[in-house]
């Protein structure tokens, strides 16, 4: 039996000579496989009920809320001249960054070599996926007459035969967010193959065997299908690594091709990069600190793990505060008053209040991670996490909203006000979101069970090299 | 359990080859290195994760995968570019700000999107498609044992079709690697085909999702006499007026479709030409007042010839000697009683004794007398009596403050007052301001005393007629609506009204043991 002896509780500290396990306790393969595997084999404990029960009726609120957006029209919402990209578009960004972290953690640090991903890709994976099928409604709906939306693709339309216009960032975006969806679902559903054959073989009942064996679609564990599967996933980590930092990018052309101040800057995709994988890894942090205490996956999701996440948010945290510094000492140093105004409105105008918890909550909070204990405690971190969470969505808000308000026309200046409609469809993508995490937790592998293994074997594989002296 | 169906293969279950379970991956890449240096090729491993060195071991060669992945990627670029170009450039081709028709640099997000599309879908089925998946039934399933090869056992196969194949070497070679156990494969006797049920249940499930398409198409191309079905209205049906089409009596009772605005409507922004506070004066008392000069109901219903042309005001207030003369004066006079009379006598009764009223300097009352004449004429205004601004305006004045009246906004307007108002009107009041006294001392003969605010006049106006000359100014005087905001206009109001019983004041108004005594 391969297993890791790591009495040491505290795998956050690197000592020197000796690699620092990655998972803890005596974990053998059949440990670590029973330890994910009977998250769906037994009953859900009472807390995932609970959660169940707040957020399924937020996602039926959502189908509520869409139908009678569809059948009243747009005008529910707060959209009003000048601010016509309001909350609809604040929280498509909003769920779009957060379906970064997924891929992120799945491909870039496939092809760095961060082994320890193993232990968090599958849940952040499929946290993107949730992520960009709440993100993806917004568009949807916002475009006005809904069941028109298929316009968007490449479709003659009807009457007058004509194609969508390929100039336009708009329609980039469809393309973005629609390979990236795609690709993170195969992605994601292709990593899961050989783990749910793993639910298949352990299953007792027939009907659940057979479930599992058609989705994982006959797989066996061979070497030569293993090798194929390897190198796909290698080439798909490396198609999806340039995909993750475009989407992003594809979605601040959507601002920043337009001639608006306060939209029109350069610094737009690296910083809406940065802010996607800053707010990606929050929400990640924020949904595994609970469902590794639940679950009572700490000797998987170890302390190290949400060391490393929490070290990632610091670094992205502060690389948003230098966009923000940044887009400041441009507008000085422009020398455009018009450009200026834009971002001083911003911080002192009508807004200042979502300005400054924007920077309180993406620039401030995350500094408290140079703090061994915010990075080692699970509630202060969680804390924490909230705070990106909430700043996050605050700057697509302070984007969007404070640059539309105040345009080139002071006479058309607006201040802009949410409905209670905005306000339930924020709440009920919560609910979509929630709802589908809690019915991934409940019946599909959470943790990628065989990478695991197979960072294990390398590990017992190093250690036996180290005391050995040779191979 | 594996007993039990060992014992069930009396029949001659057909050989697949034989299996070699170990516990743990060491042991299997030695034994796998054993079974090729023998000569075996038809070999596979079953692992619950992808060992390192095994394909090595086993000498399994590299796949031809990435190959697919580069001409698919090579495709979606090209399939992109190409479909951006013929559909925005050849088959509908249309300028967007200006940009080229074939504008390549807006063309390489949707390029970069697609290559990545079609290389990742492309890569991951043809990955199942080597690997032959999916393949639901595989003998190497049919032994419970193998349950484990997706959690911790680690199995080594050498197929029975290997040209080497001879079925008691095989097993004894395997049995010397150190396997937990050494088993022969049999054909899974499970029954092969699908169960009936599952077929049905799929084929209605697939003939339902057939249905609403099946339905669209059907209504798409079917002639019917029945009116198009409307799932979606797109506001095909609102109540409207049509072109050629009787007027839609259900909207309104007049037939008509543009209506006017409901009396007392005050259009969005535009509260402050409707509202008593900044006006001043009431305007729908106003308008009921009827015969306003500056009506501009009556001049749309074709009265173009303001009824108070005639009046010539410049500023100042109307002696009593001409203000009977004027031909309007009876046009005034009802409103004027209608709106003062709650607070005084009305004002005609009083004009005759304000002039003579003793707070009042003769000198400025002599100047008023004799300035307007060259007022008059140094201005040379063709079309004068067209001119609705000088008249004396018929309106339904405020006659009480619209806001509190306190310390505070008497304050603020003594300061707005001495600020603005005093260069001219003095701080007392009395029109000899700074601006005022130097021009008299210039005299050139054009300046205009400006009104004493303690003339008769002046003092018998309602407070909203105060707050009209301050807000819009009077004769030569400029408007202050500009520059002061309507409570600032009010503040002045209020503290010109203070000012004036000031300079009035009886001796109820000063405190017991102190009489008022006239300063000349």
């Amino acid at each position: 039996m391969a297993s890791i002896a790591s009495p040491a509780v505290d795998n956050t500290i690197d000592t020197p000579g000796r690699r620092t396990p990655l998972i803890t306790g005596n974990q053998t393969y059949s440990s670590v496989t029973h330890m994910v595997a009977r998250i769906s084999e037994e009953a859900q404990p009472a807390i995932w009920w609970i959660a169940f029960c707040i957020a399924f009726p937020l996602l039926l609120m959502f189908g509520a809320l869409i139908g009678y957006l569809i059948l009243t029209g747009v005008g529910v919402w707060g959209n009003m001249s000048p601010v016509f990209w309001g909350w609809p578009i604040v929280n498509f960004v909003f769920w779009v960054g957060i379906g970064h972290a997924g891929t992120l953690i799945s491909a870039i640090l496939f092809l760095f070599r961060q082994n320890w991903r193993t232990s968090i890709n599958r849940a952040a994976e499929a946290m993107t996926i949730f992520a960009v099928i709440c993100a993806g409604t917004f568009p949807g709906i916002h475009v006005g007459r809904a069941w028109l939306a298929f316009w968007l693709t490449p479709y003659p339309s009807l009457n007058l035969w004509m194609w969508p216009q390929f100039r336009s960032p708009l329609l980039w975006d469809v393309f973005a967010v629609g390979t990236y969806a795609s690709v993170s679902l195969v992605f994601w559903y292709m990593g899961m193959i050989p783990d749910l054959a793993t639910f298949r073989d352990r299953s007792k009942s027939k009907w659940r065997r057979m479930i599992y064996g058609i989705l994982c679609l006959g797989w066996s564990g061979s070497s030569r299908h293993w090798m194929r599967y390897e190198k796909a996933y290698a080439i798909l980590a490396a198609l999806a690594t340039p995909l993750v930092l475009s989407v992003h990018t594809v979605v601040s052309f959507d601002f920043a091709v337009s001639q608006l101040p306060g939209w029109h800057t350069t610094i737009f995709p690296p910083y809406f990069v940065a802010g996607a994988i800053f707010s990606g890894f929050g929400m990640v942090l924020t949904l595994l600190i609970p469902v590794r205490a639940i679950y009572n996956l700490k000797d998987l999701i170890t302390p190290r793990h949400l060391d490393n996440m929490c070290k990632i948010i610091l670094a992205t945290g502060s690389m948003v505060g230098l966009a923000y510094t940044t887009e400041f000492f441009m507008a000085w140093y422009s020398q455009n008053p018009y450009e200026f105004f834009t971002f001083w409105n911003r911080a002192f105008g009508p807004y200042w209040w979502a300005y400054w918890a924007m920077f309180l909550c993406n620039v401030i909070s995350p500094q408290l991670f140079w703090f061994r204990t915010f990075r080692t405690n699970t509630v202060l971190m969680w804390i924490v996490t909230i705070f990106v969470n909430i700043g996050m969505w605050f700057e697509r808000f302070v984007i969007t909203v404070t640059s539309l308000s105040r345009d080139f026309l002071p006479s058309s200046w607006g201040y802009f006000q949410p409905t209670w409609v905005d306000i339930g469809m924020l709440v009920g993508s919560f609910g979509l979101f929630t709802t589908l995490f809690l019915l991934f937790c409940r019946y599909l592998p959470i943790v990628a069970i065989s990478e695991v293994k197979g960072v294990m074997s390398q590990h017992a594989h190093a250690e036996h090299r180290l005391a050995h002296g040779k191979h | 359990m594996s007993e039990h169906k060992v014992e069930k293969k009396a029949k001659p279950p057909r050989a697949f080859g034989w299996m070699a379970e170990y516990e743990d991956e060491n042991k299997l890449l030695d034994a796998a290195r054993k079974v090729r240096d023998s000569g075996y090729t038809r070999t596979d491993a079953f692992t619950p994760f992808p060992v390192h060195g095994i394909d090595e071991a086993l000498g399994i060669k590299p796949t031809v995968l990435p190959w697919f992945t580069l001409f698919a990627g090579m495709t979606g670029t090209i399939v992109a570019i190409t479909m951006q170009i013929w559909m925005n450039a050849v088959d509908y081709p249309y300028i967007i700000s200006g940009k080229p028709y074939i504008s390549l640099p807006a063309f390489i997000p949707v390029a970069f999107e697609l290559t990545v599309l079609f290389a990742a879908f492309t890569t991951v089925f043809a990955m199942l498609g080597l690997n032959g998946l999916p393949k639901f039934s595989n003998p190497v399933f049919s032994n419970p044992k193998f349950d484990r090869s997706t959690d911790d056992r680690f199995f080594l196969w050498v197929d029975s079709r290997d040209k080497y194949f001879n079925s008691d070497k095989v097993k004894n070679l395997l049995s010397d690697t150190s396997p937990l156990s050494v088993e022969e494969v049999r054909e899974d006797e499970s029954p092969t085909e699908i169960p009936r049920s599952l077929i049905t249940v799929i084929l209605t499930l697939i003939l339902l999702t057939l249905v609403p398409g099946a339905i669209v198409l059907n209504i798409r191309t079917a002639k019917s006499n029945s009116p198009r079905l409307h799932v979606f209205f797109d506001m095909d049906f609102q109540p409207s007026l049509k072109t050629q089409t009787p007027a839609v009596a259900s909207i309104f009772p007049n037939g008509r479709v543009q209506q006017p605005p409901v009396p007392g409507t005050v259009a969005r922004g535009e509260l402050e030409f409707a509202d008593p506070y900044y006006l001043g004066y009431d305007p729908a008392a106003t308008a009921s007042l009827g015969g306003s000069s500056v009506n501009l109901v009556s001049f749309q219903d074709g009265d173009k010839t303001p009824t108070r042309a005639a009046v010539p005001d410049d500023g100042q207030p109307p002696s009593p000697a001409d203000q009977p003369a004027t031909t309007d004066a009876p046009a005034e006079t009802p409103a004027e009683e209608k709106i003062v009379q709650e607070t005084g006598p009305a004002a005609p009764a009083q004009e005759s004794t304000a002039a003579q009223e003793p707070a009042a300097p003769v000198a400025e009352v002599t100047a008023q007398v004799e300035e307007p004449a060259s007022a008059d004429e140094a201005a040379p205004v063709a079309d004068l009596p067209t001119v609705p601004a000088n008249a004396e305006p018929n309106y339904a004045w405020l006659t009480e403050f619209p806001l509190p009246t306190d310390e505070a906004l008497f304050d603020l307007g003594r300061r707005k007052f001495e600020q603005n108002c005093a260069v001219c009107h003095g701080f007392s009041g009395y029109g000899d301001g700074l601006v005022s006294r130097r021009a008299e001392a210039l005299a050139q003969g054009y300046w205009l005393q400006p009104t004493s605010l303690h003339a008769a006049a002046v003092q018998q106006q309602p407070v909203g007629r105060l707050y009209y000359t301050v807000t819009n100014g009077k004769g030569k005087m400029g408007g202050y609506g500009a520059s002061l905001n309507p409570k600032e206009r009010w503040a002045v109001v209020l503290y010109v009204r203070g000012l004036q019983r000031s300079q009035n004041a009886q001796d109820s108004d000063v405190p017991p043991g102190m009489t008022v005594t006239t300063q000349k």
